[in-house]
């Protein structure tokens, strides 16, 4: 108890009144690491967030079913229904039909209109009337009894302002109908899918709504206990080829593991402001130490052991990590606000569609942020701590010593630099641990820490080659500053590891972003070529699941006189478990519009098999996720067609969910007997005429002949290729956040680095104004000091930069989400942003600049 | 004071701390051979890097001989551990220096408090015991003030109240008067000789300056880190 008592109280006089000495020093570094850790923090809680609201709709969705019946590229039959409870196995079976709608007359965005049997389903899912009492059985029957009849959540009912009774239109692109309200359900069970947007219909109801009758989106089973893995087979094998048995659990755990990948990605991104964060708490650990050499001296002289020498310096670490954490609430509390549409978003366009995502509060995400940002600065302060044990107490004898100011050689820095670099290489090109591109993250850090190792050398370098030039620059301030450097070592190495590692991270992430939006530029011109599109309403939400109505389908037949119509089927299907596009289309008209980005492959070679149906194109995502590739066979069941095609090449693709292939038409309807269209792309035939009127023209003629019945999806492909470019920006405004974050701490870093070596040898400083340096030389030394450090910084941290973005582009995004881009540099955006960079480092060099000479010369050299 | 019959305290043989220099030189004491008897005011001298400092952080444990070995109160301290050399500085030695070295974030009284709150004794107590040696010296008004508050006597006072706060046998001060003007100078060395004449306390005080002969029993003057001349003084 007494040695507790006797450390509180060292740590008191000694610690806490020295770091309240420097209040605004002690600000800059509880800033730096509170910003990463509110970054940290607010990253993981918003993927978390959307993390539980996509678990959430799935187990509510899925209810107690055990297993589903679902069809590969088509719809199961509902007479199933009745075969499947006819197994001994089988306790229940239930019908399950969804679809995306809209509620004519508001603006509401499109909710869930689910489809069930209410007897069936009512031991699988949670769903209950708000009202009880006699009349709750007789709304039940209702349900069934009368056609276009529906529950609503209270949230939609109150979204729509209805109440049981009131009449609802609903729209989907086969019709518009009224849907009578039966009543308005509790706020339990299905009723908080998707945050509430949801209403219930029955099976029948549904089917004849959106046209599936007979057929439905899945069937769930619940089975009996005991139900063995012969009943499974015996249960499988008696369904209709095409149609398999899947655990619900299946999709939940496909979803969450790309979120979790998503997450992990980000929280490393965030990382690194955390990262910088620990150089900043090293940097004022070092120099409280550093400053203090002398006390620490004599507390050793008087009587303190290492131990205790050791303990005292780490809890400043700690005591800086704990105030940035805390200052780090106020600061994530509103970062999270942003993040949290951002990401939320981000992952809706990726991956899974999430919605009404809500923030709640989670312990083990906070313990975790607690954990993360004490241990990392505890991590910062030990090496600090370790060089204040190795102080002798025999320098308390030194008057004013010099040993502080010892140069460090940091020999053989050049070496290990290099050995890092190139360890970086092969480990980059070992297989991601799941969805996580481990060996990717690893073989990066060793760049930049690579990168940062040959910061001292260099600067030594810097410091001998450049003092005597820089003396014509900047007189004898400049020549002394190089002289400094030079000495300086090992010293100033950490916060230039610093820069080094925001430098080099806005270098990669510029270059990948840019190199990643001209492909996608590039794509959507190629791929995306089209002057309109027209689609069934909501058709993406849907899953492509809807054709456009014969009736629409007659009337863009007949407006082929002056536009080249390309009908395509799209259909989302699965590759073991990863999902992905297959569209069928024209392939010899799409291309004389637009095209592929081919990455294998010759189209001279491939055209013709390709436009007669004899092979495939697939995306590289989908390459990359199936293994397939050129030379390759692909294969799907479509219902009970069977497609097995060679693969011809391989494409540049960047849809958001998963891969796509690509099939010619006539080869795909001949196959499948599937004739339906589930879009068009429309070119207009004569290029000199003014587009964009023609546009606006053909839409009015659509609307008027079809979108009064139909609801439709209309796009001129000017809007949809900007429309792609606009969610490309949005998703990586976060990585852009977290990116300025991770600078702005680095400037920290440098502000803190440059007064601890202005404060180290303030007595030199304050010498050379004895002997008759003028105030504004030594601040020219300075800030000629901070010039080098900074420029060594951007020097390597450019090159670093240019090294990371390739890991990037071909080793992370590859392994994360399976697609790579052209390798493009933006010189433009560098030649503008390097050099602010360097003016933000440099501006934040000022305050130590204003430090020197505070007190007169004769003052300070008394008390130095 | 001491008695020609007195234990030697401090023994050193041969003792040799050498530190080398880049330019191939070396610094710092050779061969000494040196014996101190209990209760006696050793005034060491010599000039500017005759091994003045060198030879009193040995014997203050602040720092191990390259050769030769150094017992004091028989204990030695050319095989301590680390740890023993750290019980030894909080109970047996008491340190003056020159800058004073008193740690500015702390006041005078919580300066003078730190050696004997190492060793482990409980603030109150060692706070009565610091209050009284600050009376004692004169300076106990400005317990509460801050080194920067103190003038420079009042911050030498401070520091061998702090030296003393653990009740050791041997003082050692280095160059205690080297950063004073001459009457503070004087009345610092009035309270060392004060030490050794009224409580018996061992005195070893390296300095340049004439202030301290008159209280020496013993004078040993170092030349190019050996001694040049062990003279008995009558004190």
């Amino acid at each position: 108890m007494q040695r507790v008592t006797l450390y509180l109280r060292l740590f008191v006089w000694f610690n806490g009144r020295q770091l309240q000495r420097h209040p605004w020093r002690l600000s800059a570094v509880i800033l730096g690491i509170a910003l990463g850790a509110a970054v940290f923090t607010s990253v993981r809680l918003a993927v978390d967030a959307s993390l539980d609201a996509f678990i959430q709709s799935i187990e509510l969705i899925s209810g107690k079913a055990d297993w589903s019946v679902l069809g590969r590229g088509a719809r199961v039959p509902e007479d199933l229904v009745a075969r499947l409870k006819g197994d001994a196995a089988v306790e229940t079976a239930s019908p399950f039909v969804s679809t995306y709608v809209e509620a004519q007359g508001n603006d509401l965005p499109p909710f869930l209109l689910i489809g069930i049997d209410p007897i069936l389903d009512y031991s699988l899912r949670t769903w209950e009337l708000a009202s009880f009492g006699p009349d709750q059985t007789a709304s039940w029957l209702d349900l069934i009894r009368a056609p276009n009849t529906c529950l609503l959540t209270p949230t939609l009912a109150q979204a729509l302002q209805r109440s049981s009774g009131d009449i609802v239109q609903l729209s989907h692109v086969r019709q518009i109908a009224p849907f009578r309200i039966l009543g308005i359900l509790k706020p339990q069970g299905l009723a908080r899918v998707e945050g509430g947007a949801m209403a219930i219909t029955d099976i029948a109801t549904i089917q004849e709504f959106i046209g599936c009758q007979g057929r439905v989106d899945r069937i769930d089973l619940k089975l009996k206990p005991g139900t063995t893995e012969a009943d499974l087979r015996r249960i499988e094998g008696a369904l209709p080829e095409g149609f398999d048995l899947e655990r619900p659990v299946e999709t939940k755990e496909t979803g969450e593991a790309m979120i979790r990948g998503y997450q992990l990605n980000l929280s490393v991104l965030s990382l690194v402001s955390l990262f910088v964060g620990m150089f900043l708490v090293y940097s004022l650990v070092s120099l409280n130490a550093a400053a203090r050499r002398n006390e620490l001296a004599n507390l050793r002289a008087l009587g303190a052991s290492t131990d205790l020498i050791f303990l005292l310096i780490l809890s400043e670490g700690i005591a800086l990590g704990i105030a940035g954490w805390i200052a780090a609430i106020p600061i994530g509390s509103l970062l999270v606000q942003y993040l949290l549409a951002a990401v939320s978003g981000t992952i809706d366009s990726l991956f899974v569609r999430v919605q009404a995502v809500t923030l709640g509060p989670d312990v083990s995400e906070i313990l975790l942020s607690f954990g993360i940002t004490v241990g990392t600065s505890l991590v910062a302060a030990s090496k600090p701590a370790r060089d204040a044990t190795r102080i002798a107490p025999k320098e308390a004898m030194i008057i004013h010593g010099s040993a502080s100011q010892t140069p460090s050689r940091a020999r053989g820095l050049w070496a290990i630099g290099l050995l890092l670099i190139a360890l970086s290489w092969p480990l980059a090109s070992l297989p991601p641990v799941g969805p996580f591109p481990l060996a990717g993250y690893v073989s990066a850090s060793l760049l930049i820490l690579g990168f940062s190792s040959l910061s001292p050398p260099l600067l030594r370098i810097m410091g001998s080659r450049l003092a005597r030039p820089l003396r014509f620059v900047g007189g004898e301030p400049a020549f002394l500053a190089g002289r400094y450097v030079r000495e300086a070592g090992s010293r100033t190495a950490i916060s230039v590891g610093a820069l080094i590692t925001a430098v080099a991270l806005f270098v990669s992430l510029v270059i990948m972003v840019n190199s990643f939006r001209y492909t996608v530029s590039l794509w959507v011109e190629q791929t995306l070529a089209g002057d309109f599109f027209l689609r069934p309403s909501m058709a993406g939400l849907n899953e492509y699941r809807d054709a456009l109505p014969d009736d629409v389908v007659r009337a863009v037949q007949g407006m082929a006189s002056d536009v080249d119509i390309l009908p395509y089927h799209r259909l989302r299907l699965r590759h073991d478990k990863t999902p992905y596009e297959l569209e069928a289309v024209d392939l010899k008209k799409l291309m004389s519009y637009g095209g592929f980005i081919l990455l294998e492959g010759r189209m001279e070679a491939m055209r013709h098999p390709l436009f007669r149906g004899e092979g495939v194109l697939v995306s590289e995502v989908f390459a990359n996720r199936s293994g397939l590739s050129t030379g390759d066979r692909y294969g799907a069941q479509i219902g009970k067609a069977v497609l097995d095609l060679p693969i011809l090449g391989v494409f540049r693709d960047y849809r958001t969910h998963g891969g796509a292939v690509y099939m010619d038409l006539k080869a795909f309807q001949t196959l499948t007997g599937i004739t339906a269209w589930g879009g068009v792309r429309f070119f207009f035939k004569d290029r000199d005429r003014d587009l964009e009127g023609a546009t606006r023209a053909l839409e009015a003629r659509i609307r008027r002949c079809c979108a009064q019945s139909h609801p439709l999806e209309m796009a001129a492909g000017l809007e949809l290729r900007r429309e792609v470019l606009r969610i490309f920006d949005e998703t990586f405004a976060v990585t852009t956040v977290l990116l300025l974050i991770a600078l702005l701490v680095s400037a920290l870093g440098i502000a803190t680095t440059l007064t601890v070596l202005v404060l180290e040898r303030l007595r030199q400083l304050n010498t050379l104004a004895a002997i008759g340096a003028s105030p504004g030389q030594i601040r020219s030394m300075v800030f000629w000091e901070a010039v080098l450090m900074v420029a060594a910084g951007e020097l390597i941290g450019l090159v670093c930069g240019f090294l990371l973005s390739s890991f990037l582009i071909f080793v992370i995004n590859r392994q994360c989400f399976g697609w790579t881009f052209l390798y493009r540099i933006d010189m433009g955006t560098f030649a503008v942003s390097l050099p602010l960079i360097l003016a933000a480092a440099l501006a934040a060099a000022l305050p130590a600049a204003r430090l020197v000479l505070r007190a007169s010369p004769a003052q300070a050299l008394k008390e130095a | 004071m001491s008695r020609s019959d007195d234990p030697c305290v401090i023994e050193a043989h041969a003792l040799t701390r050498i530190y080398p220099l880049e330019n191939g030189g070396a610094v710092g004491i050779r061969d000494i051979d040196l014996y101190i008897r209990n209760g006696e005011m050793a005034v060491i001298k010599g000039n500017s890097g005759s091994g003045k400092s060198t030879l009193l952080a040995l014997i203050g444990g602040l720092d191990r001989p390259s050769r030769g070995r150094i017992v004091v109160g028989g204990r030695d301290l050319t095989t301590a551990s680390a740890a023993e050399l750290t019980a030894y500085r909080r109970t047996t030695v008491g340190m003056v220096f020159q800058a004073f070295n008193l740690l500015p974030t702390l006041t005078a009284l919580e300066n003078v408090c730190l050696p004997a709150l190492l060793a482990g004794m409980a603030y109150e107590t060692t706070r009565e015991s610091a209050l009284n040696h600050l009376r004692e010296l004169g300076i106990e008004k400005l317990a509460d003030r801050y080194p920067a508050q103190l003038s420079g006597g009042e911050m030498q006072r401070s520091a061998i109240a702090r030296a003393l706060i653990n009740n050791p046998s041997i003082v050692l001060a280095d160059e205690p008067t080297g950063n004073l003007d001459s009457r503070n100078g004087e009345i610092v060395m009035r309270l060392l000789a004060d030490l050794n004449q009224r409580q018996g306390r061992t005195v070893i005080v390296a300095t340049h300056s004439a202030l301290a002969d008159p209280y020496a029993t013993v004078q040993i003057t170092l030349r190019d880190g050996m001694i040049a001349q062990r003279t008995p003084c009558n004190g």
